[in-house]
């Protein structure tokens, strides 16, 4: 599976080294940005698998706002909220503005290494799903191509055996020669 | 998402049919879409045209690989289509080991397994697996060599890993046989070192000659031809008849035919499957 890609923005200088740290530690191809805005310019630039951003930051972009210029440029991008309270309300309206899930400060990194895992594991599975659809695709093509060709060389045989048991079923003309004819047929088409 | 225009659609189909073999008609746009706009955009490029310069200029081929990457499908199963896999173990095996098993015992002739286009390895391992399930602890008796090829490097490293989600694992693989040649791991399967110290992974492209590759007693390549031109699939049965043993066997699609493609193989009926011998 290919390396993700995390973009953080925390204004927080501590989350913003523990998640740069404990992230790559694990892995991920991680960049950390300190606002809203900086994040915004990123993201604008450069793909990421997985925004993980503070709800509340200093600046015109907050987490609210970065999830949806996230989202504008690119749906697959997952977006995992952290927010200092918990407040329910926030996360849930972060969550029903396309957030796929959010995280409580203190941040608990197994829970977070979890739903990264479970965001990886979807975004295979889409990727599986395309392939077997393309493969599904390609090979329905080919086995009506392989069918067409085949059923051309048995209408060919069908036609040379229906012309043996003509030679050879001719009475009027003696064994011999109509094995004769009938090798020379075999041995014209072989040749 | 970036578009692609027809005369877009031309340059880049032609150009993944030089890089790969690979066929995409004019019908793959929206494929060409979905796999390659990400990648432009990462490169900065604004449209596909830009795209193909840079690939071509990419002296260290990075950007080709990309592509291949992208547009590369990977099986993903299994003991996909279960026919070929009951052959292997009721027909061509046993016949192979009985034709291979040398007269003393100091000398073991290795029987020589080629997965054309092994993809993340499934197919490889599944074959592996049907070995030591049909010899057992015997199998230090005989001199198995597997080779998986495939054009993806990512393909090619995900079957070195031999790490499988259970998404890519359980269909198709039984309980037991899970249990018995994988350990759960973080919350992935990884291949158990028996079966992978059977098997190696090696890139190849099979558009280009099979230099260095051997001969082979058994070669499974199924489902790639399909990607093929009419043109392209001749050539590349032609060349797995230089490579085969002459009592080798040669295992393709189910969908697939060699009728009208190469006449040097004879299809042969085992079952309710087909395997090709050479005339």
């Amino acid at each position: 599976m290919k390396q993700m890609r995390i973009l953080v923005a925390d204004d927080d200088p501590v989350i913003r080294r523990l998640l740069e740290k404990r992230l790559s530690e694990n892995g991920y191809d991680v960049t950390v940005v300190s606002d809203g805005m900086e994040a915004a310019r990123l993201v604008d630039r450069k793909r990421f698998d997985v925004v993980i951003t503070d709800l509340v930051m200093p600046g015109d972009i907050g987490g609210i706002e970065l999830l949806q210029v996230v989202k504008d440029r690119d749906i697959a991008t997952e977006v995992i909220v952290i927010t200092a309270y918990s407040s329910i309300d926030t996360a849930v309206d972060a969550m029903k503005k396309g957030a796929v899930d959010y995280l409580e400060k203190p941040i608990n990194f197994e829970e977070l290494f979890l739903r990264l895992d479970k965001i990886a594991q979807v975004r295979a599975l889409i990727r599986n799903a395309g392939d077997l659809r393309e493969a599904m695709d390609v090979t329905e093509a080919s086995a009506a191509q392989t069918i067409q060709q085949l059923e051309i060389t048995a209408g060919d045989l069908q036609l040379r055996l229906d012309q043996l048991r003509r030679i050879l079923g001719r009475d009027d003309r003696p064994p011999e020669a109509r094995i004769a004819e009938a090798l020379g047929l075999l041995g014209r088409e072989q040749g | 998402m970036l578009k692609i225009t027809p005369e877009e659609l031309k340059v880049i189909t032609r150009y993944i049919h030089e890089i790969s073999g690979i066929h995409l008609d004019a019908g793959k746009k929206y494929l060409l879409e979905t796999r390659l706009s990400s990648i432009a955009e990462e490169l900065g490029c604004s449209n596909y045209m830009e795209l193909y310069q840079k690939a071509k200029r990419d002296a260290r081929r990075q950007i080709q690989q990309q592509i291949i990457d992208a547009i590369s499908t990977n099986e993903t199963l299994f003991f996909r289509d279960e026919g070929p896999f009951k052959l292997l173990q009721y027909k061509i095996l046993p016949e192979l080991i009985d034709a291979r098993t040398p007269k003393s015992s100091f000398m073991k002739t290795p029987i020589r397994i080629w997965s054309a286009a092994s993809s993340t390895g499934q197919e490889l391992y599944s074959i592996a697996i049907v070995i030591r399930e049909l010899v057992g602890n015997d199998i230090s008796k005989f001199n198995f060599k597997l080779l998986g090829t495939d054009i993806s490097d990512s393909a090619v490293a995900q079957a070195s890993r031999g790490r499988y989600n259970k998404f890519e694992i359980e269909r198709g693989l039984p309980r037991d046989k899970l249990n018995r040649y994988f350990t759960l791991r973080g919350g992935f399967w990884q291949v158990k070192d028996e079966l992978r110290a059977m098997v190696h992974f090696r890139k190849l492209n099979l558009m280009l000659p099979f230099s260095g590759l051997g001969k082979f007693d058994i070669v499974f390549c199924r489902n790639v031809a399909i990607y093929f031109t009419m043109e392209d699939r001749k050539k590349l049965f032609n060349k797995i008849a230089d490579i085969l043993e002459p009592d080798g066997y040669l295992v393709i699609g189910s969908t697939e035919s060699l009728t009208g493609i190469c006449s040097r193989f004879k299809p042969k009926r085992h079952l309710r499957s087909i395997f090709y011998q050479l005339q």
